[in-house]
């Protein structure tokens, strides 16, 4: 039987999830990690010089599993042999673990960009400091928000796994999550704001990313500021809502939860198609439009 | 010898539809994230573990239910993880970047008969999640998490690993199938309507073998304890 403290529960770790989703990206923006980073590392071979913090730690997924493993460790060697509440423990595992996340990303920046120097790219010292201090905030927020909904399954909700391999596999799955829709706007929409709106960018254009911001040259951190108005929000609904639905359809008993998960399913497969069709009715076809109209900047 | 039998059995199916999961997947890696592929704007194995994973999450929920109750809760999790993060992705495609979902390798959606062509960017191969590629998906989600779990079950009820210790090894097979169907893909694959999905064969191959080896591991692992 399902019971309001249950469900609350869920809507708690959803909660928590959407605003690990949303910071997730966030830091993922601030240090171009996950697959956009492929096109901001190939623009100094096409001779366009950026101040990006051009970073790829690894995969997003596996970063985050390997934030969640760090955190969710800590926090539980703390919370077991030191006996600290765990609020506690965790403020100490996310701490440990945003240092070594702070060394991991300058190390990956510093590797990338020197090993532009071939084509006469600079490292700039300005960058990497000024952006370390919000990939470790972001990072920190987001860690600390999946050992929180891990702690509420494993101590609450009685799940078999333990802390630290709960924070494991929802880290992968923020990553994976963040990776896949956040990202999109990042690469997509930020990369390239100086093509037509709508138009998917040329493979063949893919180094000439766009390097001014609104004054000035662009930073990493101006890109943050661009999606945390959508993709960042998105990506955090994202991983909120499917934390929530994996979560509250369990409530349901054995086969309950199996059903409660096939209607979302369901639902979510319709609502695409409508938006699809909507899509393709109001944004047209692509028939009127000359090649070179979408390849050269506007 | 029954024990390992029923091993052998259930880790060997549990990677071969691991493998074939993956492949039903529609992954466009850097390319979808720049809107000039189709697929979800992220790398095979990333977005297979990311659900397959959530589909262990939600079966070993169920730890001490049956078999079947564990298979499907590992599969529907899979499949819920994929179809929210491909309907936000599509959100994305749509109202953040402003193109439609569509396909360049056929000329019509073979589920909805919606023109393609005329919709796909010039320069482009597509972009976005159209419904075909929306229902891949969540096969390929229905096929990873059931063999996620099924290893998972294999791992916990038959050689009565502790659950974490299930957990961590049921993960580290998920990606190793995952990683060898990638490689199969080699980059981008729109679902099960796409030319490469022909690769299949050889993924069940390399699974097959994958299963034997790390079946007679884990066995011989759960003899030492």
């Amino acid at each position: 039987m399902v019971g309001f403290t249950e469900i609350g529960l869920a809507a708690a770790m959803g909660a928590l999830a959407t605003i690990a989703g949303a910071f997730e990206d966030a830091e993922s923006d601030v240090g171009s990690q996950s697959n956009p980073n492929s096109q901001v590392q190939l623009a100094p071979q096409m001779m366009n010089f950026h101040r990006y913090f051009n970073k790829a730690i690894s995969g997003e997924p596996v970063s985050y599993m390997l934030y969640g493993a760090i955190a969710g460790t800590v926090t539980w060697v703390m919370m077991t042999k030191f006996g600290l509440p765990f609020l506690a423990a965790a403020a100490v595992g996310v701490g440990v673990n945003a240092l070594i996340h702070m060394v991991f990303a300058t190390t990956a920046h510093l590797g990338r960009m020197a090993s532009a120097a071939e084509f006469g790219h600079p490292i700039y010292l300005d960058v990497v400091l000024s952006h370390l201090g919000p990939i470790a905030g972001f990072g920190g927020i987001a860690t600390f928000a999946i050992v929180s909904l891990a702690y509420i399954q494993w101590a609450l909700l009685k799940h078999p796994f333990p802390l630290p391999l709960l924070a494991a596999l929802w880290g992968v799955t923020v990553g994976a999550i963040g990776s896949s829709t956040g990202d999109v706007h990042y690469g997509a929409e930020r990369l390239y704001q100086h093509y037509p709106f709508g138009g998917g960018v040329p493979v063949a254009a893919h180094g000439n990313i766009t390097r001014k911001a609104e004054t000035g040259i662009r930073n990493s951190m101006d890109s943050v500021y661009f999606c945390a108005k959508f993709g960042n929000p998105l990506t955090g609904l994202c991983f909120g809502l499917v934390v929530f639905f994996s979560t509250w359809a369990g409530l349901f008993g054995q086969w309950g939860a199996v059903i409660a998960m096939g209607l979302v399913t369901l639902g979510c497969l319709i609502v695409s198609n409508r938006v699809e069709k909507k899509a393709r009715e109001s944004y047209g076809t692509y028939e009127d439009v000359e090649m070179d109209e979408i390849c050269d900047p506007v | 010898m029954d024990k390992l039998i029923a091993v052998l059995v259930l880790i060997t199916l549990g990677s071969i539809m691991v493998n074939v999961g993956v492949h039903y997947v529609p992954v466009g890696g850097a390319p979808a994230a720049m809107a000039t592929a189709t697929g979800v704007g992220t790398g095979t194995t990333q977005l297979a573990a990311g659900s397959g994973l959530t589909g262990l999450i939600t079966a070993a929920a169920m730890s001490q239910k049956p078999f079947l109750v564990i298979l499907w809760n590992g599969a529907l999790g899979a499949a819920t993880m994929m179809a929210i993060t491909m309907l936000v992705g599509n959100f994305i495609y749509v109202y953040g970047v402003g193109c439609p979902p569509c396909s360049a390798k056929v000329d019509k959606d073979p589920i909805t008969g919606w023109d393609q062509e005329a919709y796909v960017t010039p320069g482009t191969e597509g972009h976005g999640i159209p419904t075909v590629s929306f229902v891949s998906g969540i096969l390929g989600g229905l096929l990873g998490g059931s063999g996620g779990a099924m290893v998972y079950y294999a791992l916990y009820k038959v050689l009565g690993m502790s659950a974490a210790l299930a957990g961590i090894l049921a993960m580290g097979f998920f990606y190793a199938n995952a990683v060898l169907a990638s490689y199969n893909i080699g980059g981008t694959i729109e679902g099960y309507h796409d030319p490469k999905f022909t690769r299949l064969p050889k993924a069940v191959v390399c699974s097959l073998v994958f299963g034997i080896v790390a079946s007679v591991i884990a066995y011989y692992l759960s003899t030492l304890m």
